[in-house]
C-alpha cells in the first residue's frame, strides 16, 4: 500500500474538493443556542424520578406506595408489580425496567414517580416505604467467579455473564520453543465517558399510544427496537427524536435504557410528557461506565525479538447488569492481537457479575486497556532482550496485506511509518536528560460488520431542494466528532458544490434512514460511503432531468450544469422543472453501501470490519523520584486513518482523544467503598483539566484505503488506544520500574520506585 | 435573598450594623456561592480600604479584597513575599483565582487554604473592623475556630488587610503544594516556610503544613531542629523525618494512603524550607 502523503499540523490543503466545513451545529454550540436534552420542555410536562436501592444486594419484601400517591401533584407511581416489567437486554436479557423481588446494586431502580414538578416527585419518593432483607454481596470479580460466591442471576450460573476460550495456532508449543517468556498482571479500573451533558429524555405519548422519546442517542434506531420490544408496543408506534447531543464517547450508544423505559411507562400511564434526567452524581453511580479489567498476560519471543505467542487470562467486571459489556470484553480481549504478527494465541476471558454499578460501553471498547497491558509487556521484553523498543515493534508490527491471527484482513496499513514518525517527533533518537520516553501502537476496527451481519452497511438519501441546495438525510449521529461536517463535505465533493450548500437532516427515526448508529467507527467509513453513493445517484438524476429539460445531453461538472451546446443551467431551474413535472416530487438520490460480508466462523475467526485504522503515540515524561509526581511533557500522535476528509475535525478528534486517553491513564477510574461508588462527582472523579494537558502534536500518514469513501478510515476511537501504553512505558523508562495498575497516580509511581515502601 | 454592593467602608459597616447579624460579607463568592440557602449579602469588593497592595510603615499591606490573580502577579509580593505569590498562583483554578480573594480564602477557613498557609508562614497579621467601627489585629493562625470555621464573623466584621514583613536581607520564603491535578484539586499536602538568616545561621524560622488540623499548622519541632543551625545537606534528612513525626495525618480512599501522606509531609516541609533558605542566602549575598 503506497503512502501517498503526510499531513502536517496546520495543513488545510491537499484534499480534493471544496473548503472544509465545521458541521451544522458548531455555531449554535459555541453561542449557547444549541438545544440539548436537558433543555427540553414540552407543554404539560411532568417530572419523573426514581427510587433507588440503598443496598448492594437485598430481597425486596414489600413496597408501600400509598404515601406517594397522597403527595399533591403526583400523577403516577410505578413499581415492578404494576407494570409488565418484561426482561430486556442488549446481549443478554438480564434487566427489567424496575427491580422485582431483588435489588443487585446500590442504585437499582425500585420505583418511579411522575409529578408536576421535581420537588413533588422528590417528596413522593420519600413517601415510598420499602422493606428489604439484605443479602450477602460480592464486589471483586475474581471472587465472584469462585465456587462459593453469592449468585447474582440464577440464569447465569457462576456469575459468568459471558466467557470465551480462544486458541489460534499452537501456543503451548510456541511457549516451549521460546527463548524468552515475559509476563505480568495488570489492573484497569472502570471509567466513565464523562460526557458534558448528563443523560436526559422527555417521553410523550398520545391517546393511541404513539410514543415519542426526545433524547440524544448514538444509536437511536437500535434503541427504538429495544424499547418497542420491552414495552410490547408495535415498532411503528415508537419514534425517537434527538436534540443536540452533549457528548457521547460511546456512553450514549444505547444511553440509559432504564431512563427511556421508565419515562415512557410514566408517559403512557399519565398521557403527559414526562422528563427524566440523571444528575452528575447519578451518572457516576447508576450510569453506565466501562468494565474494569484484570489482565494476566504472557508473551513468548525468540532471541532476535520475533513474537511467537501470547497468552492472556482476562477477568472483566460486569457489575450487576450487562448491556454491551460482553462486546466490550470481546474487543478488549482480542483486538490488540492484530496489532503485531503473533502466530500463536491463547485467550481466556470471563465477564463476572458483581454487586456494583452496571456497565456498558466507552470509546475504543476496552482496546486501550489491553494496550496498556500488551505494550507494557513488549517493553519488558525489549529490556530483557536489550532491543530498542521501537525496533522491536517495527520488527513485529502488522503490515498491509496481512491476514491477522484472528482473520482480520488488513487492506491498508501504515503502522510502521506511524511508529517511526512518532519516535522522530518525540526525540526518540535524541533524548533529553532526566526524561522518560515511551512508544506504543494501536489498531481499531473501522466500520464494524458484525454488530448485525445482515444489516452491516448504511444508507442515505440526498435530495435536491427547490432552491438548488442539497439536503442529506442520514441515520448516522454526530455528537461533536464531526460526522455531519464530514458528510456535507463528502456530498459536496461528489456534486462539486460548496459544503455549506449541503444541509444534513438527522436524528428523527420517523424520517431518517435507519442505521446501526455512531459506534465501531462506522460513521465516516460506512455512513460516509452511503452519503457518497447517494450524492452520486442524485448527480445522475440531476443530469437526467436537466437533459430532459434542455432537450439535449447535460453534464454536471464542478457544480455546474452545462448542455452540449455550452448553455449553463441552474440547479434550481432543474429542481423546479422536475418538481412541476411530477406534481410535487423532488429529485431524490439514494445510496446504500453494503460492505462485503464477513466470513466469521464459530471460533470468531474472520474479517470483522470494513477496514482498520492504525496509530502510534510516543510520550516524553518526567518523574519526581521523591514523590512519584508525574509530568507528561509531550505526546506525539501519528495516525493512519486513510485519507483525512476534514483536517480541522480530525485535529479536534486527535486532541480530544489524547486528552481522554491521558485521563484514562493518569487521572480517572472508579473507586469503590464496597459496592458504593466513592468518587461519584466531578470533584472526586478526576478528569484532566486544561491545565493538565501536555504538549500535543500529531500528523497523519495518509493511506488510500480501498473501502472507505475517498479512502477515508475512522479516527475517533483509535486515537485513545495507544495513549496508556505510551505514557506507561515512558513512566517506566523514567522511574526505572513499572506500574501495572491504572491510573498511574503519584503514589503508585512512588511505590514502584521505592519498592513498595513509603519512606519517612 | 438580597444583594447589596457597598460603595464605602462606612456604608458597609452601616449595613452590617442595621442588619444585626442577618447578612453576610461577600468579596468574590467562589466559596460562598456554593452554600445553600444563600443569606442576604453585602458585597465589599469595591470598598477602597480592602483593595491594593502598598507599604505601610515598613510592612507590606495587602488588601483582603485582592484577588489571587492580582497577588500572584504583583511584583512586590513576588519579590518580598514569595511564598504568598506561589500560593496564590496555585489556588483553585484560573477562574477561581480571578474571582476569589485572599481575605475570602482565609475567612472560608478551609484547612488547606493555600494563601492562608503562606500567610501563616510569613507571620502575617490580619486587620479587622466590626460593625461598631472598632478595629482589631490578630495573627492569621489565630483566626481559625475549627474545621471550615473562622473567628472572623462575616455577619458583623470585615477583614480589611494583611500586614506582612517584607523579606529583606537574609530572609526568604517559599510555598509548595502537592495535588493530584493542576487545577480544581485539594492538595494532599501543602507547606510554606519562612527563614531569617544571620551569618548563615537560621535565627528565625516558621514552617507550616496543611491539611493536618483545622488550621494551617506550625511544625514546632522541625522549627526547633533547625533554629540556630547552619543549613547544610546533613539537616534536610532530619527535617523530613521530624516534620512527618510531629503531625498526625490520615489516609483516604479518595486521596492517598496515610503512609504516603506522611512521606509527602516530610518531602514538602523539606522542600519549602530548603527553598526559603536558598532565597535567604541569595539575599544575603546581594
Amino acid at each position: 500500500m503506497p503512502v501517498t502523503k503526510k499531513t502536517g499540523v496546520n495543513s488545510e490543503t491537499g484534499i480534493p474538493g471544496p473548503a472544509y466545513n465545521q458541521g451544522p451545529d458548531v455555531w449554535d454550540k459555541v453561542t449557547g443556542k444549541a438545544v440539548y436534552g436537558i433543555d427540553l420542555q414540552l407543554p404539560g410536562m411532568l417530572y419523573g424520578k426514581v427510587l433507588r436501592s440503598p443496598h448492594s444486594h437485598a430481597r425486596v419484601i414489600r413496597i408501600d406506595t400509598a404515601g406517594a400517591f397522597a403527595v399533591p401533584g403526583v400523577r403516577a407511581v410505578l413499581t415492578a408489580s404494576a407494570i409488565k416489567n418484561k426482561p430486556y437486554g442488549i446481549v443478554v436479557e438480564d434487566e427489567q425496567p424496575l427491580a422485582g423481588d431483588r435489588v443487585r446494586y446500590i442504585g437499582d431502580e425500585v420505583a418511579a414517580v411522575a409529578a408536576v414538578d421535581e420537588e413533588s416527585a422528590g417528596k413522593a419518593l420519600e413517601a415510598i416505604k420499602v422493606d428489604y432483607e439484605p443479602l450477602p454481596a460480592v464486589y471483586d470479580p475474581a471472587e465472584a467467579l469462585g465456587e462459593d460466591a453469592v449468585q447474582l442471576h440464577e440464569q447465569y450460573s457462576g456469575n459468568i455473564a459471558w466467557e470465551r476460550d480462544l486458541e489460534r495456532g499452537d501456543p503451548e508449543q510456541a511457549f516451549k520453543e521460546a527463548d524468552l517468556v515475559v509476563e505480568n498482571s495488570f489492573s484497569i479500573p472502570s471509567v466513565h465517558p464523562t460526557y458534558l451533558e448528563p443523560i436526559a429524555c422527555v417521553a410523550s405519548s398520545d391517546y393511541m399510544d404513539n410514543l415519542t422519546i426526545h433524547t440524544a442517542l448514538q444509536s437511536p434506531d437500535v434503541v427504538r427496537e429495544i424499547i418497542s420490544a420491552a414495552l410490547e408496543l408495535p415498532l411503528s408506534k415508537v419514534r425517537i427524536i434527538g436534540p443536540v447531543m452533549g457528548g457521547g464517547f460511546g456512553g450514549r450508544v444505547y444511553g440509559n435504557l432504564k431512563l427511556y423505559l421508565l419515562s415512557s411507562l410514566l408517559s403512557l400511564q399519565t398521557g403527559a410528557p414526562v422528563k427524566m434526567q440523571l444528575s452528575r452524581e447519578e451518572e457516576f453511580s447508576v450510569g453506565r461506565p466501562m468494565i474494569a479489567a484484570q489482565i494476566k498476560m504472557r508473551m513468548a519471543l525468540r532471541k532476535d525479538g520475533t513474537f511467537l505467542a501470547r497468552e492472556a487470562d482476562i477477568i472483566t467486571d460486569n457489575g450487576a447488569y450487562s448491556a454491551q459489556a460482553p462486546w466490550v470484553s470481546k474487543t478488549l480481549s482480542e483486538r490488540n492481537d492484530a496489532l503485531y504478527r503473533i502466530p500463536h494465541i491463547r485467550t481466556r476471558a470471563r465477564l463476572a457479575y458483581t454487586n456494583k454499578v452496571p456497565t456498558a460501553q466507552y470509546r475504543a471498547y476496552g482496546n486501550q486497556a489491553a494496550n496498556f497491558a500488551s505494550e507494557s509487556l513488549i517493553d519488558q521484553a525489549a529490556e530483557k532482550l536489550q532491543i530498542d523498543p521501537l525496533q522491536l515493534r517495527l520488527k513485529n508490527c502488522t503490515r498491509a496485506g496481512d491476514v491477522t491471527g484472528h482473520g482480520l484482513q488488513i487492506k491498508s496499513c501504515a503502522l510502521a511509518e506511524c511508529l517511526e514518525e512518532a519516535a522522530t517527533r518525540i526525540g526518540w533518537h535524541n533524548r533529553k536528560k532526566n526524561r522518560g520516553y515511551g512508544i506504543s501502537a494501536g489498531i481499531h476496527a473501522s466500520g464494524s460488520l458484525v454488530l448485525n451481519q445482515d444489516f452491516r452497511g448504511a444508507s442515505a438519501r440526498a435530495v435536491l431542494e427547490l432552491d438548488g441546495k442539497v439536503t442529506v438525510f442520514t441515520g448516522e449521529q454526530d455528537y461533536g466528532q464531526g460526522t455531519y461536517g464530514a458528510f456535507s463535505h463528502i456530498a459536496a465533493m461528489v456534486l462539486g458544490l460548496d459544503a455549506r450548500q449541503v444541509r444534513i437532516y438527522c436524528r428523527d427515526t420517523l424520517v431518517t434512514p435507519h442505521s446501526q448508529g455512531a459506534l465501531a467507527n462506522r460513521q465516516t467509513t460506512i455512513g460516509g460511503r452511503a452519503v457518497q453513493l447517494a450524492a452520486e445517484d442524485l448527480k445522475k438524476l440531476i443530469e437526467e432531468a436537466a437533459s430532459e429539460m434542455a432537450g439535449q445531453p447535460v453534464k454536471m461538472q464542478e457544480g455546474r450544469l452545462e448542455t452540449a451546446s455550452n448553455r449553463d443551467l441552474k440547479l434550481e431551474e432543474v429542481a423546479r422543472y422536475y418538481h412541476y413535472r411530477t406534481s410535487g416530487l423532488t429529485l431524490n438520490g439514494e445510496g446504500r453501501y453494503v460492505p462485503p460480508p464477513s466470513a466469521y466462523d464459530e471460533t470468531g475467526y474472520g474479517n470483522i470490519s470494513v477496514t482498520y485504522s492504525f496509530a502510534a503515540h510516543a510520550a516524553e515524561v518526567e518523574v519526581d523520584r521523591n514523590t512519584g509526581a508525574l509530568t507528561v511533557h509531550r505526546i506525539a500522535a501519528v495516525h493512519d486513518s486513510g485519507r483525512i476528509v476534514n483536517p480541522h475535525a480530525a485535529r479536534g478528534q486527535v486532541f480530544g482523544g489524547m486528552t481522554q486517553g491521558l485521563g484514562f491513564c493518569c487521572y480517572e477510574g472508579y473507586l469503590f467503598d464496597k459496592g458504593r461508588v466513592a468518587n461519584a462527582s466531578l470533584a472526586d472523579y478526576r478528569v484532566p483539566t486544561a491545565m493538565d494537558v501536555p504538549g500535543m502534536e500529531y500528523s497523519f500518514v495518509e493511506t488510500e484505503d480501498p473501502e472507505g469513501p475517498f479512502g477515508a478510515k475512522g479516527l475517533g476511537e483509535v486515537v485513545q488506544v495507544p495513549v496508556p501504553g505510551a505514557i506507561a512505558n515512558a513512566v517506566a523508562d523514567a522511574a526505572g520500574s513499572r506500574v501495572t495498575e491504572l491510573p498511574l497516580t503519584a503514589e503508585r509511581i512512588y511505590r514502584a520506585i521505592s519498592g513498595g515502601e513509603c519512606e519517612r | 435573598m438580597s444583594y447589596m454592593v457597598a460603595a464605602s467602608l462606612e456604608q458597609a459597616l452601616k449595613i452590617l450594623h442595621e442588619k444585626g447579624g442577618n447578612v453576610q460579607v461577600i468579596a468574590g463568592g467562589t466559596d460562598l456561592y456554593l452554600k445553600k440557602p444563600l443569606p442576604d449579602l453585602v458585597d465589599v469588593s469595591s470598598v477602597p480600604e480592602i483593595l491594593g497592595i502598598c507599604r505601610d510603615e515598613g510592612m507590606l499591606s495587602i488588601g483582603a479584597g485582592v484577588t489571587h490573580t492580582e497577588a500572584a502577579a504583583s511584583a512586590v509580593i513576588q519579590s518580598e513575599a514569595e511564598a504568598l505569590a506561589e500560593a496564590c498562583r496555585r489556588v483553585g483554578s484560573p477562574q477561581v483565582r480571578n474571582m476569589g480573594t485572599i481575605g475570602g480564602n482565609l475567612v472560608n477557613a478551609a484547612p488547606a487554604a493555600d494563601a492562608a498557609v503562606a500567610l501563616v508562614a510569613l507571620g502575617a497579621k490580619a486587620l479587622l473592623v466590626n460593625h461598631a467601627g472598632s478595629s482589631r489585629e490578630a495573627f492569621v493562625e489565630d483566626l481559625y475556630a475549627g474545621y471550615n470555621c473562622s473567628y472572623v464573623d462575616g455577619s458583623s466584621e470585615i477583614l480589611l488587610r494583611f500586614l506582612v514583613e517584607p523579606c529583606g536581607q537574609g530572609m526568604g520564603s517559599a510555598f509548595m503544594r502537592f495535588a493530584p491535578r493542576e487545577a480544581l484539586s485539594l492538595p494532599l499536602v501543602n507547606s510554606a516556610a519562612f527563614v531569617r538568616l544571620r551569618e548563615n545561621i537560621i535565627e528565625e524560622v516558621r514552617v507550616v503544613i496543611a491539611p493536618v488540623k483545622p488550621a494551617p499548622t506550625r511544625l514546632v519541632e522541625t522549627e526547633k531542629l533547625v533554629l540556630g543551625c547552619k543549613p547544610g545537606e546533613d539537616i534536610w534528612r532530619k527535617v523530613e523525618y521530624t516534620a512527618a513525626s510531629e503531625v498526625e495525618v490520615r489516609g483516604s480512599l479518595l486521596r492517598c494512603s496515610e503512609e504516603y501522606r506522611y512521606h509527602l509531609v516530610g518531602v514538602l516541609a523539606r522542600r519549602a524550607l530548603k527553598k526559603a533558605v536558598e532565597r535567604a542566602l541569595n539575599r544575603q549575598r546581594r
